[in-house]
């Protein structure tokens, strides 16, 4: 149900309040975030996009479903209507998810060209399968 | 029976052999020296590092964009330079590494800037080079004079509070930067970002 609310949320975003955002892939949450491996207790539950003052605005929250605080690795992945990078690499950001906690996250796009996104996401609990290893086992800070 | 068993052996062996070979890398060197991810996030030690640099940067680049008035300077082709930024803490660092990301990252956005400080003397000594040695034609010579000046200016400070105990060490970062208006000295925009770092022996 949260997911529906949120995916309602993400398409009122781009069809009505403001400019529509490109999504080639239909918009929804899924299609938007890439997790290194199975966050286990690292839920993303709402995610808007909005066009303001010429650049894509995104929020999103991260719930965290454990009793226990959470680190979370995150960083944006900025793209073109066509799928290029439009911009360098993001550097990792940390973010501590209290236990219990939804955060509200939010990001500018860097660039005016940025029409579309990807929101990569790695926590150190990480769990992986056998087809993909290596990903949840090497987390983004040394 | 047999025959078969020993052939079946000798093929699986000569595979795992063959899997076994591997190319060399590109590489030259010791191995201790390895190549690491420059965007990683950096808990070395409690001092400010790359990951504080880049998304302090990433930050203030954000939202200074934003900002109508720097969606006009773009607009209007106008001119900004960034002067140094105060470092009030304890660490030495370069504080270049700041408002250089910065303005390259508003460059990429249509943003224009001007040299300022440090990088001033290599722009006159180039100028006196052209107009003073006698050894460049006159018409293609860069004229003295026509350098111009930036309308606004990027400021800013960096500060931060040390508390320990046995166990831990904590660091709070403040990081403050302005767009000041040179000519009125009005500060157009603001912002800041805070960063908290926890060393737990």
């Amino acid at each position: 149900m949260k997911k529906m609310i949120a995916l309602l949320a993400l398409g009122a975003a781009c069809a009505g309040v403001c400019q529509p955002i490109y999504a080639a892939d239909g918009g929804s949450i899924a299609s938007k975030v890439e997790e290194l491996g199975k966050i286990d207790s690292l839920t993303v539950t709402d995610m808007r996009a909005a066009r303001r003052d010429n650049l894509l605005r995104i929020q999103f929250t991260v719930t965290n479903s454990s009793p226990k605080n959470e680190q979370l690795y995150y960083r944006f992945r900025w793209l073109d209507a066509d799928g290029f990078t439009v911009w360098d690499e993001e550097p990792w950001k940390p973010e501590i998810i209290y236990g219990k906690q939804d955060k509200v996250l939010n990001a500018i796009a860097p660039t005016f060209k940025a029409v579309d996104f990807k929101l990569e996401l790695q926590s150190p609990h990480n769990s992986t399968t056998s087809e993909r290893t290596g990903a949840g086992d090497n987390p983004p800070y040394r | 029976m047999r025959f078969y068993r020993v052939l079946l052996l000798s093929a699986v062996l000569s595979l795992s052999m063959s899997a076994c070979i591997t190319t060399n890398s590109p590489t030259t060197g010791g191995k201790g020296v390895s190549y690491g991810d420059s965007k990683a996030v950096e808990t070395v030690s409690t001092d400010l590092g790359s990951t504080d640099i880049q998304m302090t940067a990433e930050k203030m680049t954000m939202s200074m964009l934003q900002t109508p008035l720097l969606q006009d300077i773009i607009r209007q082709r106008g001119l900004l330079m960034a002067s140094p930024v105060a470092n009030k803490t304890s660490e030495y660092f370069d504080t270049k590494l700041i408002t250089d990301t910065i303005l390259t990252q508003l460059q990429k956005n249509g943003v224009r800037y001007v040299i300022a400080g440090d990088e001033m003397q290599n722009q006159t000594d180039e100028l006196i080079r052209q107009n003073q040695t006698g050894l460049y034609k006159k018409s293609t010579a860069a004229k003295v004079g026509n350098m111009q000046g930036a309308q606004y200016r990027i400021d800013g400070s960096v500060s931060s509070i040390v508390k320990r105990d046995a166990s831990v060490k904590d660091v709070y970062y403040k990081i403050n930067m302005r767009l000041i208006e040179i000519e009125s000295g009005i500060v157009e925009w603001s912002d800041e970002k805070e960063i908290r770092k926890t060393l737990r022996k």
